[in-house]
């Protein structure tokens, strides 16, 4: 028993610096792609500066590698996390394909979010004089706010589900500990705490999600 | 602060929603333009106010050229103007003294100096302790206000006004009114108001050109439009003049019918003649009688604008004749089918 909690313990520990790992620095590629995919579209929806073909170049890349299976592109990537995390194994070498795997798909959830917001408003804030950075970092950004946050919750929630995919090519984590012990030895005990685990860290991220997203529209 | 448009034209398309419209906007006075939907209003407030460029012709804020500014010309020229919109646009994620410490902030004003003017003109407009309210908690009116206080606060020279009493009842539409009334004369704006409402044109503006089809069609004082309309598009602003808006003067009256049909002939007249019996007298110098359908007189700016509809009864050419002699002592008389 105090085996199988050490297993677990250890295999939940490493997860959760994975998924907070990738969902911090996916959201920093994501973020800033999700918001030009914004600002350079049309007018109508949120495009401040608008750009039609760098938008449609960047909607096809954001759109080719959401649609490439996860790990397959893990596998693609192991060289560039060897680059730079020195290694192409363990947890920290998962960050890597993680995070650019999940980019493009928090990419196209803050677009949708920031779209949302009313054009009236913008147009307030340009007809006052704002800057195009104004406009994003005053306007856009606390406007979508509550949008964010779930999309942020979603984020988690995928890359928790995409870190245990990751155990299956010697990432670590609960995936990983259900594979090797759970599966490839037989030990159907470990295999259920995992996914139990797993189940528990989603429904978590969701709850609290959904309260702070709750709490920002009640504040409005 | 006078604005003049000389040639303006925007098109989407094939759509010319702006077609050759040239304005002068006096300074320090409230201006209207009224149009139905789809006159090109919106068109002509977005190209007035910088939000968009005019594919030809000129505008002028006093003597300087505004339409063709660079980027960074254009955005300091925009925050010496102040604008309102029929939906407020106000930020749901500020309160509504943070909306109204927006502009002020983007100019990068000193915070202390920020909350000082904000309280300033929290009780400009009405709201005083009002700052920390979430916007959704506000009302209609309120909403208006503190967009208001927020066009303002970088003290503008004009104000633009885009059907910002649209999305309010009556009663605001009023109060709003009598406020911007009030702000304009206390801080010498130039005020443009874009309605599709006349009564917020009689209440509200001393100037007025209407708008349709993207051109102006018919321009000037409101008192002499009300008085002497030119045009079909006025004189159907003016026959839908809602009966309802009760102007707070107990002199100032709207039409009352007496007959469910209407007469034949429309008589305009102003100011003074309406305390005059130029009827009565032309009813005993000609041989014809005034059948009177219905009448009233109304309140516009500081003058009285008289309206009676009704038919004239006798021989053809005494008809002419007195019709003749009510336009010689200053009624602008319309008759069905002939002037309309």
């Amino acid at each position: 028993m105090n085996i199988l909690f050490s297993l677990v313990w250890n295999a939940t520990v490493e997860t959760l610096a994975m998924v907070f790992a990738s969902t911090f620095f996916s959201l920093i590629l994501g973020l800033p792609l999700g918001i030009l995919l914004c600002v350079t579209g049309p007018e109508a929806q949120g495009g401040i500066i608008p750009r039609p073909i760098l938008n449609n170049v960047l909607g096809r890349v954001v759109n080719v590698l959401r649609s490439f299976p996860f790990i397959i592109l893990m596998i693609l990537l192991f060289p560039l996390s060897r680059i730079i995390v020195g290694t192409s194994i363990g947890t920290m070498a998962t960050i890597v394909p993680l995070s650019i795997a999940a980019a493009p798909f928090v990419a196209r959830i803050i677009e949708s979010a920031v779209k949302e917001v009313d054009p009236g408003v913008i147009q307030a804030a340009r007809a006052m004089g704002s800057t195009t950075m104004q406009i994003i970092l005053k306007v856009l950004i606390p406007e979508a706010m509550p949008a964010l946050v779930s999309g942020i919750t979603l984020t988690i929630i995928n890359l928790i589900g995409y870190s245990a995919m990751a155990g299956a090519i010697g990432g670590g984590g609960l995936g990983d500990l259900a594979i090797r012990y759970g599966y490839q030895r037989f030990r159907p005990d470990v295999m259920f705490v995992s996914v139990v685990v797993i189940l528990v860290l989603v429904e978590l991220v969701q709850v609290v999600g959904n309260k702070i997203s709750a709490r920002m529209m009640a504040r409005r | 602060m006078s604005i003049s448009l000389k040639h303006l034209h925007r098109a989407y398309g094939s759509l010319h929603a702006v077609h050759d419209i040239s304005l002068d906007i006096p300074s320090n006075t409230v201006y209207g333009i009224i149009g139905r939907s789809g006159a090109g209003k919106s068109t002509l407030v977005r190209l007035v106010s910088l939000l968009e460029r005019p594919d030809s012709g000129e505008i002028y804020y006093q003597d300087k050229r505004v339409d063709n500014l660079a980027k960074d010309d254009l955005i300091a020229q925009r925050r010496r103007i102040g604008m309102i919109f029929q939906n407020f646009n106000l930020f749901s994620s500020r309160n509504a003294a943070q909306n109204i410490a927006y502009p002020l902030e983007i100019t990068g004003l000193a915070p202390e100096a920020v909350t000082r003017r904000v309280d300033e003109l929290l009780d400009l407009v009405g709201l005083t302790g009002r700052g920390k309210a979430p916007i959704s908690t506000l009302s209609g009116g309120q909403k208006q206000r503190v967009a208001i206080a927020r066009a303002l606060a970088n003290d503008p020279d004009i104000l633009f006004c885009d059907e910002a009493t649209s999305a309010l009842d009556p009663q605001t539409t009023r109060s709003i009114l009598t406020l911007i009334g009030d702000l304009q004369k206390s801080m010498h704006l130039s005020v443009v108001m874009i309605t599709h409402q006349m009564e917020v044109v009689r209440d509200a503006c001393e100037y007025v050109a209407v708008l349709e089809n993207g051109s102006v069609v018919e321009e000037g004082k409101v008192v002499d439009v009300f008085a002497k309309p030119s045009c079909a598009t006025t004189k159907d602003f003016l026959a839908n003049l809602a009966p309802l808006v009760e102007q707070e003067d107990a002199k100032k009256q709207d039409m009352i019918r007496w007959s469910a049909e209407g007469g034949r002939y429309t008589l305009r007249f102003r100011g003074e003649k309406t305390g005059e019996p130029v009827l009565s007298r032309i009813q005993k110098t000609y041989d014809v009688e005034f059948n009177i359908r219905a009448g009233g007189v109304q309140h516009v700016g500081t003058e009285d604008v008289g309206t009676l509809i009704c038919d004239i009864i006798g021989e053809p050419d005494e008809v002419d004749k007195a019709v003749a002699a009510m336009q010689l002592s200053g009624i602008l008389v319309e008759e069905e089918g002939l002037n309309a």
